[in-house]
């Protein structure tokens, strides 16, 4: 079976200029820079691995950015409970984090978000709960985040978990989507399936595809799926989302179909796909499509573009110098906090 | 004073908690309608609603990982393992989650958490269901493990352990639920980190905890009608271990033997030795020993279970040689 044959689920319409004239010029071209601040932060971060200033697991998002992008921004970023995998990085820079803490946090400084612990896998900042590093081990934290807003009666807020498709065949997904409709928990359950699990491809590891569209029966809960590398889809279809979780305080599970450009991790070097598909895919790309949206509809230019683009990737190098210039941190605080006193 | 089991101990602290705090709820196998596989939860359901104390599928790593984010946004989630066999299936969430989340997100979330329930051999119970955990859990950094062997101190750390922001494993011990003893009316708590010495004596160190204690108590009044007097610990905390209460007494007795439910390999007695040959290598008159469960699967046949697991006459037997010289 090739990647062509496998049963596509039915992809959620909305009309991206409708989108883009409810959302505004304001907040799309905020969009369009947190996605290109994502795009420069994973570059550079992968730069400097490359010249052994990162190390570890590196996961970058590039080729995903939309997905998180739109449903942050649909959400809302000062509320809501987040958690997600060790592709991190988007998730905290959408909801806070500064590139100088995130990058400070790659380079294992004293300045980064968590002190030099974590480093890339396990990026933590207000209201996003990581950041976890083993496969599946996010699903039943999320439900436990919806639980929270539940039991303390909290209606306006809604909890989100993220994870890849290679991490559905884990007991922990099925384990929590039982849990989540049994106990009616507010929890948006995202799939962002890019179709290969690490260098495997769907095909040989999820054995009734589409994946939501077909175990979301199973549970009973609401499903939806949407193509994420178009960003004003994204956005659109979780502001719906969004309002059906408050109103009905009842799961919802979406698949987001999407690409990663890289390979899973840095030491990927992706085999496993062709030039020829990947070029194929890049023509997707989501930055480059939102812009042309803006660019054929909106009397964006290429010029506006270029500039903000710049300012973003500069915010990055200003980063980058500073986190390396940053203190390690000192090898007296290595045994603190590791109980609470 | 009045006297109630551990059993009713462990009710007492959880009753309490949840009258005290809202943030606190329990959850589990059976916790609720059937008020719990050993009657612990008893009566919970009907005073605190289906909110509080929340009946869970079989899903051991799902209900673990849904109590760790509860914790992480600010409840105080007590998790009942029907025993703590079944802790394993939740393995991942309880180290990679729970026992990381704090130092990993550079102290920002904290996880407030208390995993409870049986731990160690039952009866005839087999292979599978008779692990000791404390040697795995109280590897790991970022936790504190308790295992009480009183009903005053079942009550009392428990309370301390609910209201503990660090994840917590607190150990019970099947046999000894219907162990009666003098818990007082008022509102206390047991300071975590504190071993106890709840005999005194002049020869010998005996140091345990949980159900073996109760082995020791009998070893020991043994010796002392022999006119040998062995000073006998209650560890209570396996985590962070009471270092200052066992090197004073092995300082005065100049001889020391652990005793340990749980098996012989990377045990718990083993760090307890490791510290005493540490801290009281010039002290000591003879070799540490440890009585431990010897290394096999626990079998289900009689004979074969109270063999493998220490027993008063493998405890005597070592405490004799130890006590070579003496008297």
């Amino acid at each position: 079976m090739t990647t062509e044959e496998i049963k596509q689920p039915t992809l959620y319409q909305s009309d991206p200029l409708a989108v883009i004239a409810e959302m505004g010029m304001h907040l799309s071209l905020k969009m369009l820079d947190e996605m290109l601040l994502i795009r420069h932060f994973e570059t550079r971060g992968e730069q400097s691995y490359q010249q052994g200033k990162v190390w570890g697991f590196y996961h970058s998002y590039i080729g995903q950015e939309a997905v998180q992008t739109g449903i942050v921004n649909a959400l809302g970023a000062d509320k809501n409970y987040y958690a997600t995998t060790y592709r991190c990085h988007a998730l905290a820079l959408l909801l806070g984090m500064t590139p100088e803490e995130g990058m400070a946090e790659l380079f294992g400084k004293q300045t980064g978000i968590a002190l030099g612990r974590g480093g890339s896998m396990h990026m933590y900042t207000k209201n996003m709960y990581g950041g976890s590093g083993i496969v599946g081990g996010q699903w039943p934290l999320g439900a436990g985040l919806a639980f929270s807003l539940k039991y303390r009666g909290i209606k306006d807020e809604v909890a989100v978990v993220f994870g890849g498709d290679g991490s559905v065949p884990q007991g922990t997904f099925h384990e929590t989507m039982n849990l989540i409709k049994l106990w009616n928990l507010p929890l948006i359950v995202v799939v962002e399936n890019n179709g290969i699990s690490m260098g495997t491809q769907l095909e040989r590891t999820i054995a009734n595809p589409p994946i939501v569209e077909n175990m979301s029966k199973a549970y009973g809960i609401k499903s939806y799926s949407v193509d994420g590398m178009q960003l004003p889809l994204v956005y659109d279809l979780f502001k719906k989302i969004k309002e059906e979780v408050q109103q009905t305080c009842q799961p919802i599970m979406v698949e987001v179909l999407c690409y990663r450009y890289k390979g899973h991790s840095i030491s990927d070097a992706a085999t496993y796909r062709t030039k020829e598909e990947l070029e194929r895919i890049k023509k997707l790309d989501p930055i480059e499509s939102f812009k042309q949206l803006l660019k054929n509809h909106c009397g964006f230019t290429d010029q506006e573009y270029e500039t903000r683009s710049e300012v973003q990737k500069q915010r990055v190098v200003k980063a980058v110098v500073e986190a390396d210039l940053a203190p390690f941190p000192d090898v007296h605080t290595l045994e603190e906090g590791v109980i609470i006193p | 004073m009045r006297e109630i089991s551990i059993r009713e101990a462990i009710r007492e602290a959880i009753d309490e908690a949840l009258a005290k705090d809202d943030s606190v709820f329990i959850l589990g196998e059976e916790v609720a309608q059937y008020n719990g596989a050993y009657k612990i939860t008893k009566g919970l359901l009907e005073k605190y609603g289906e909110k509080r104390v929340i009946d869970t599928p079989i899903v051991e790593g799902g209900f673990t990982g849904l109590a760790i984010g509860a914790a992480l946004t600010g409840l105080r989630p007590i998790v009942e393992f029907m025993s703590f066999n079944f802790s394993f299936v939740a393995f991942d969430q309880i180290v990679s989650n729970a026992l990381k989340i704090h130092y990993m997100s550079g102290g920002r979330f904290k996880v407030p958490i208390v995993f409870r329930g049986p731990n160690g051999a039952a009866a005839r119970v087999s292979c599978q269901h008779s692990h000791n955990v404390e040697p795995l859990y109280a590897h790991l950094p970022g936790c504190i493990v308790l295992a009480p062997s009183t009903p005053y101190d079942s009550k009392g750390l428990l309370k301390a352990a609910i209201f503990n922001d660090n994840p917590v494993f607190f150990l019970e011990n099947e046999m000894i639920y219907n162990i009666k003893g003098e818990v007082p009316d008022h509102d206390y708590t047991v300071e975590i980190g504190k071993a106890k010495v709840i005999e005194e004596g002049v020869d010998l160190t005996l140091i345990s905890y949980s159900r073996m204690i109760y082995f020791c108590r009998e070893v020991v009044e043994d010796f002392k009608r022999k006119g040998i007097f062995i000073e006998l610990i209650d560890l209570r905390t396996i985590k962070p271990l009471d270092v200052g209460t066992i090197v004073t007494s092995v300082r005065k007795t100049h001889r020391a033997v652990v005793v340990e439910e749980g098996h012989k390999y990377a045990g718990i007695s083993a760090e307890v030795i490791s510290l005493i040959q540490e801290f009281c290598f010039d002290d000591l008159d003879a070799p540490v020993q440890r009585v431990c469960q010897m290394e096999t699967p626990l079998p289900y046949s009689p004979p074969l279970e109270a063999e493998t697991i220490p027993n008063p006459a493998r405890i005597k037997k070592v405490i004799e040689e130890v006590l070579i010289g003496v008297k």
